[in-house]
């Protein structure tokens, strides 16, 4: 057996390209399902039934089955409703619909975590519920949330290679393309498990920042 | 709703559900025990065991399940290794499986408390007896669930076979839904196929933290664990 590696140096522009469209759909990914998360979690603890019953049976729901399955669902679920998306927003669509289950339960913990004592003080001072989530109670959930939503965010970018089955052309559909004119998958596997490993190891980073500013954090905001 | 056509792929349906429950108990069964040394070598005091194993671990989280399929199925011949598409999703998954599966049994035999060992050690019980008869009985409990929990996370995984040409339950609904056009039907039934599995799962678990927590908890707080 041997390998070649030399052929990276011609096929490099086509995983490049294909490793922009992975940062793109992670990102994506991030911005839409974050606030919903935040909803989510909102909701699963709402006092009304009708608001918390539905929220609890869709994240068991779309917890409990495959996210490829999600991803084929949306793919071939909507156009016959006649909502055709190109692959792209249907990936980030159906990426967003489990993410926001997923990091809901992430926002749940981080929102049991905040004293109820809180909510009643701020009742009392006369805040409106949306100022009162937005300036007493999110700002003291960050500590807690910030290590999981991070390692939630690794498993989005991981998540991405999915969107390969409904032909985005992200970095593993990339590589596939690519390996499969040039009959060499080791050479390219590698390069793009190397790319990966470069797009974790970043998210890991912002996580030791996150850890070591929530635990600066997390002791100085109690009263 | 057109239950004619259930009816019809209805055979080959089942037969990708058994190639679903197959696959994830082939991959929970070869996993668990790779798993578990991986995990006791990380906790070793030799460099040559806890550095490979902290590699391994460490770099198979990193990579999308996919890619680590990929290399199995497409960079395996590359090296005279032919598997079957089914051998080659087991061997991915197992390797990936096998690295998660090891830090959550690595968080079990970490929270048992160290003095436990040092004890053991004092007496001079030998280190696999203190392993089988004082560390696993109160590392067990506190491993089940999460392990549970990730057990549920590799059967969702095992819809990714379906990418290198395995016929599994996700393969098999797809196929279906381009030869009928009829997306909802199919969906539905491969989604509740897995919600059944995974709430048999879930089910395990509420029942193992309830019963087999408590008696292994309270045989490991008693002295008769030592005793023997």
């Amino acid at each position: 057996m041997n390998l070649d590696f030399g052929i990276i140096a011609v096929v490099w522009p086509a995983l490049l390209k294909g490793s922009l469209v992975t940062v793109q759909l992670t990102l994506a990914v991030l911005i839409c399902a974050t606030p919903l998360a935040v909803l989510v979690a909102l909701g699963r603890d709402s006092k009304i039934p009708a608001l918390r019953l539905p929220l609890a049976v869709f994240s068991a729901v779309l917890r409990g089955i495959p996210p490829l399955l999600v991803l084929f669902i949306v793919f071939f679920g909507l156009p016959p409703a006649g909502i055709t998306l190109d692959p792209f927003p249907s990936a980030v669509l159906a990426m967003t619909c489990y993410m926001a289950f997923y990091f809901g339960e992430v926002f749940r913990g981080g929102l049991q975590s905040v004293p109820p004592d809180q909510w009643r003080a701020a009742e009392a001072l006369g805040l409106k519920p949306s100022r009162t989530v937005v300036r007493i109670i999110l700002p003291q959930t960050l500590p807690a949330v910030l290590p999981p939503y991070i390692s939630h965010a690794t498993e989005v970018l991981k998540g991405t290679a999915l969107a390969t089955a409904v032909a985005v052309p992200e970095l593993t559909s990339a590589a596939r393309q690519v390996f499969v004119v040039t009959f060499r998958p080791f050479e390219v596997l590698i390069v793009a498990a190397l790319i990966y490993a470069v797009l974790d190891g970043i998210l890991l980073t912002l996580q030791y920042w996150g850890e070591r500013w929530a635990a600066r954090t997390g002791t100085s905001i109690r009263f | 709703m057109r239950t004619d056509l259930l009816a019809e792929y209805w055979p080959t349906i089942w037969n990708g559900f058994l190639i679903t429950v197959l696959l994830s108990f082939v991959v929970l069964a070869v996993s668990t025990p790779i798993a578990f040394f991986l995990a006791l070598a990380r906790q070793s005091q030799l460099a040559v065991l806890r550095w490979p194993a902290g590699i391994y671990v460490n770099v198979f989280r990193a990579l999308p399940v996919l890619i680590i399929l990929y290399f199995a199925f497409y960079a395996l011949p590359q090296f005279g290794m032919s598997l079957t598409a089914f051998q080659a999703a087991t061997a991915g998954l197992v390797i990936a499986s096998s690295a998660y599966l090891a830090e959550d049994i690595r968080a079990g035999l970490a929270a048992v408390d160290p003095g436990q060992r040092h004890a053991a050690t004092a007496l001079g019980i030998p280190y696999w007896r203190s392993l089988r008869r004082i560390y696993l009985p109160q590392a067990i409990p506190i491993a089940l669930p999460p392990y549970i929990t990730r057990a549920i996370i590799i059967v969702k995984g095992t819809a990714l076979a379906s990418l290198v040409a395995v016929n599994d339950l996700t393969a098999e609904a797809v196929r279906a839904i381009s030869i009928t056009y009829r997306p909802y039907e199919f969906l539905a039934v491969a989604a509740i196929l897995y919600l059944v599995i995974n709430a048999l799962l879930a089910a395990l678990q509420s029942f193992t933290e309830r019963h087999i927590a408590l008696r292994y908890g309270r045989v490991a707080a008693g002295p008769a664990a030592v005793a023997q």
